[in-house]
């Protein structure tokens, strides 16, 4: 299994990567939209999209439109990384195609509860 | 748990970060209150250390960081306009957060200190009150991109209204899940060329803004500057031995193994450059607290903050400049009052520029402050004893104003609490000239004060002199060479003149001290000739001086080996480096042979009045007995204490109870040897003995010298040194002079001849 982590803080992806290689998973990463819009055509595919709220140059809400505009990444979940000050949006978010969201701060097993949920989970 | 140590390291580094950018954000945003692009980059960043603090559990960080969020959140969608209470504050939070952060550090728990009033004052400024909390504090339409929205664009390029952009925001917010261009150009509100048009202009902005870039360790970037360091010295070898070669093919070989060197040695010193944005960048905020701190109106103008240097020269210059602003807001810019009487705008301005030029960084710190006042530093000089009234008469204010470099050496008259006594000018001069760098000093009364620096990209590889004397060779850095005078070969040692035991060239109608180097070494050859000597001019501490060598190589580039631990003690020395030909060069230290010569005064070490003893209380013009000890120390002291000076044949000198002694006017006189008892370099001893007379509690004792030099009138002040029977060092004639404190000397040298095997005088 294959996630692509969008976050704009180093210390967030390396928490990301760290939970989602433990779950057992292949991880990619992009600092900020910009950048996930630009690897997506050839990361090869990918089960999930774990996609932060806040980033410099592009929000989590405009990457969201923009790749649920482009049918061939139907497949891909996205995860939204929330918090709650943020939570107003959430119900939009899902409505723009977002699978599911993960509440900032988050514990090993949210993360996995979550993978659960997402039908996403690795023995 | 190795993971999520580098986890928190890592959070360190980018929460430190990200608080340095805040500062200054929060600097600028007071002056633009409006800047909608600062907001939304000062809220990324307390909101991502929020987060971040949340997960990897440091509740204080979070619990004040998120007070702080809810504040920004408000600001950002202009539901709180910002206010100076607002930016004092957030201040507050950065510095708490800093110091949390740094508890991280160094304890591993960010508790330690409360964070409640805190979290209060940011949610009362919210206009939260505190028993509702965060969860009422939701905020509906933050998440929205800050930047380039592409709705900002169409309304920027004059095709949409605000009205419509809100609209169409609101249907995408209700569930719309078409993009804003779509639903825009769908009700028809604009065109889809003028969408087009508005994407390519957001691309462009956003494409600009991302690089691709990884951290490394910097202990990393230095193993392989090491490495290339000794690649260079290969090179530089193979190079050589290609010279005696005429194999094309290997020839081509060394070409291009020259380039290629190059070309890597090049890239790894950028890997290693930083932008000196990088300290300048907490600037401002140091400029903002410390004029508040002063009641004066201070901005900071920055230009070239791209300029990059060595991470180690950034490093080293960080506390100097931090030093040289201090002291421009606290001495330098007037209060606001008195540049309004003056016909200032009330608001002074301190300038940073930074540019490359010629292989060196040049900073400029200037201010339009009140200047430096040449006369106040020359009645300071006076006052100190640095230079006699007649020298004062004389210098030139480019000679006057370095004289603010000397330890202890301030003029303001107010001592603040901010950058205190004027201590440290003398530090940020050492600090530069440690990394081989310059600083000069201008300065206009009622205009300002500038200071340049100078100082090399990077320290591991320099360009040097590579100079020969008695058969050895030695690189000297370049960046102290003034020029190179070669002395006419049959007359050579005639243009070299001896004013009392110190040699001296005339350049252009200058006394140039002289140093020779190999005497300097003492690897002196005596049979050696003086036909073929060169003169290296150096300058070290605003001074120049000639060094005298045998024969000037070449120029090479030259990396830095630092010398053992059992060679540090060597002044004279800065490291050691591997030449071409495979044989090892020591490299000169300049400033450290001028003062171990005593070519240039040697007063660094502090000057704080309040230690010196008896002598410095006279400060009234005394006269003083200069005499020359050993081989080439020189020694004042007092003219009141010396009875009379006598020549006495080492025939007529006897030996009694382990004590020279002399029949002298029917009495039986110790002779104490000066250079013995200070235990320095004996001299070639002369006959007959050059002897002071001193009465010592009513019995006379001779000292015995090397040369009386002469007689000086002139105000005395020692600084204090570490040696017994000594009154300390002073300026006297130019050169450092050690003041004797001639009754303890006596009484220490009739001591230890009572017990013959005692030491006289400790190290």
């Amino acid at each position: 299994m294959r996630v692509l982590i969008v976050d704009d803080s180093s210390t967030m992806r390396s928490l990301l990567r760290m939970h989602m290689k433990r779950a057992g998973f292949e991880v990619v990463e992009a600092k900020d939209g910009v950048e996930a819009l630009s690897i997506l055509p050839q990361a090869g595919a990918l089960d999930l999209m774990l996609l932060d709220w806040n980033m410099p140059n592009m929000s989590g809400l405009e990457v969201l439109t923009s790749v649920r505009a482009q049918q061939e990444y139907d497949s891909m979940r996205i995860m939204m990384v929330t918090t709650e000050i943020e939570i107003g949006g959430v119900s939009a978010a899902l409505k723009l195609g977002a699978n599911e969201y993960l509440m900032k701060p988050f514990s090993a097993d949210a993360v996995l509860s979550k993978l659960e949920i997402l039908g996403l989970k690795v023995a | 748990m190795g993971e999520l140590d580098e986890i928190i390291k890592e959070f360190l580094v980018e929460s430190n970060e990200g608080l340095d950018q805040v500062d200054c954000d929060l600097v600028a945003l007071e002056k633009q209150p409006d800047d909608k692009e600062l907001i939304a980059r000062i809220f990324r960043a307390v909101h991502t250390l929020k987060g971040t603090s949340g997960i990897l559990g440091f509740p204080l960080l979070e619990s004040v960081t998120h007070a702080g969020e809810s504040l920004l959140s408000r600001i950002r969608d202009g539901r709180l306009p910002m206010t100076p209470a607002i930016a004092s504050a957030l201040l507050s939070l950065i510095d708490f957060s800093r110091r949390a952060i740094q508890r991280v550090e160094s304890n591993g728990s960010d508790s330690g200190e409360d964070g409640s009033s805190l979290v209060e004052q940011l949610r009362s400024l919210t206009g939260v009150s505190p028993s509702i909390g965060a969860s009422a504090d939701v905020d509906l339409y933050s998440g929205q991109p800050e930047t380039h929205r592409l709705g900002e664009i169409l309304v920027e390029d004059g095709h949409l209204s605000q009205q419509a952009v809100h609209e169409a925001l609101a249907q995408q917010q209700s569930g719309d899940s078409r993009k804003i261009g779509e639903i825009l150009v769908g009700t028809g509100t604009v065109v889809p060329k003028a969408v087009v048009q508005a994407l390519g202009t957001q691309a462009d902005v956003r494409s600009a803004s991302s690089a691709s870039t990884i951290r490394v360790d910097v202990a990393m970037l230095d193993r392989v500057m090491n490495l290339v360091g000794e690649l260079v010295l290969a090179r530089n070898r193979t190079v050589q031995f290609a010279a005696t070669s005429a194999d094309a093919g290997f020839l081509s070989t060394v070409q291009s193994l020259n380039l290629i060197t190059a070309e890597l040695q090049e890239g790894v010193m950028k890997m290693r450059m930083l932008a000196i944005g990088n300290v300048w960048n907490k600037l401002p905020r140091l400029v903002r607290d410390m004029a508040q701190a002063c009641g004066k109106q201070v901005r900071i103008e920055v230009d070239g903050s791209e300029t990059e240097l060595d991470k180690t020269i950034i490093e080293a210059i960080k506390d100097p400049l931090t030093h040289i602003v201090r002291n421009a807001i606290d001495h330098g810019i007037e209060s606001p009052e008195e540049r309004r009487n003056a016909g200032k705008p009330v608001e002074g301005v301190i300038s940073l520029r930074a540019f490359h030029e010629g292989g060196y960084v040049n900073l400029n710190i200037s201010d339009d402050g009140g200047g430096i006042d040449v006369e106040r530093v020359k009645a300071k000089a006076l006052a100190r004893g640095l230079m006699s009234s007649e020298q004062l008469a004389r210098a030139s204010e480019r000679e006057i104003l370095p004289l603010v470099f000397v330890p202890g050496f301030s003029t303001a008259e107010k001592v603040t609490n901010i950058s205190g006594r004027g201590v440290g000018m003398d530090v940020v001069k050492t600090n530069i000239e440690k990394i081989g760098g310059t600083v000069d000093i201008h300065s206009k009364v009622g205009q300002g004060t500038s200071l340049q620096i100078k100082i090399p990209l990077t320290l591991a590889i320099v360009p040097a002199l590579v100079v020969t004397s008695h058969g050895e060779r030695f690189a000297i850095p370049q960046v102290s060479l003034v020029e190179l005078v070669r002395l006419d070969a049959t007359s050579g040692s005639k243009q070299i003149e001896n004013v009392r035991g110190a040699e001296v060239y005339r350049l252009r109608g200058n006394l140039l001290p002289l140093v020779r180097l190999d005497r300097q070494l003492g690897v002196e050859d005596r049979s050696a000739t003086d036909d073929n000597l060169q003169i290296v001019v150096l300058q070290a501490d605003g001074r120049q001086f000639g060094l005298l060598v045998d024969e000037i190589n070449d120029t090479e580039e030259i990396v830095v080996k630092p010398l053992g631990k059992h060679l540090k003690n060597g002044a004279c020395f800065a490291g050691a480096t591997t030449m071409g030909d495979g044989r090892v060069a020591l490299i000169l230290d300049v400033r450290g042979l001028a003062q171990e010569a005593h070519v240039v005064s040697e007063n660094q070490r502090a000057m704080h009045g309040e230690s010196l003893s008896a002598v410095a209380n006279k400060e009234d013009r005394q006269q003083w007995l200069l005499f020359k000890a050993g081989a080439n120390a020189r020694m004042a002291m007092p003219l009141s204490s010396v009875q009379r000076l006598e020549e006495i044949r080492k025939s007529d000198v006897e030996r009694s109870d382990n004590q020279d002694v002399v029949q002298y006017r029917g009495q039986i006189m110790p002779l104490v040897n000066v250079a013995e008892s200070f235990r320095l370099e004996q001299a070639t001893s002369s006959d007959p003995l050059e002897v002071i007379v001193h009465a010592h509690r009513g019995q006379s004792v001779g000292f015995v010298v090397s040369e009386v030099l002469d007689v000086v009138d002139q105000t005395v002040v020692p600084e204090l040194s570490g040696g017994r029977a000594m009154l300390g060092t002073a300026v006297i004639q130019q050169r450092v002079t050690d003041i004797v404190d001639i009754d303890q000397l006596a009484e220490m040298a009739l001591k230890a001849a009572a017990q013959p095997s005692a030491a006289l005088i400790g190290a």
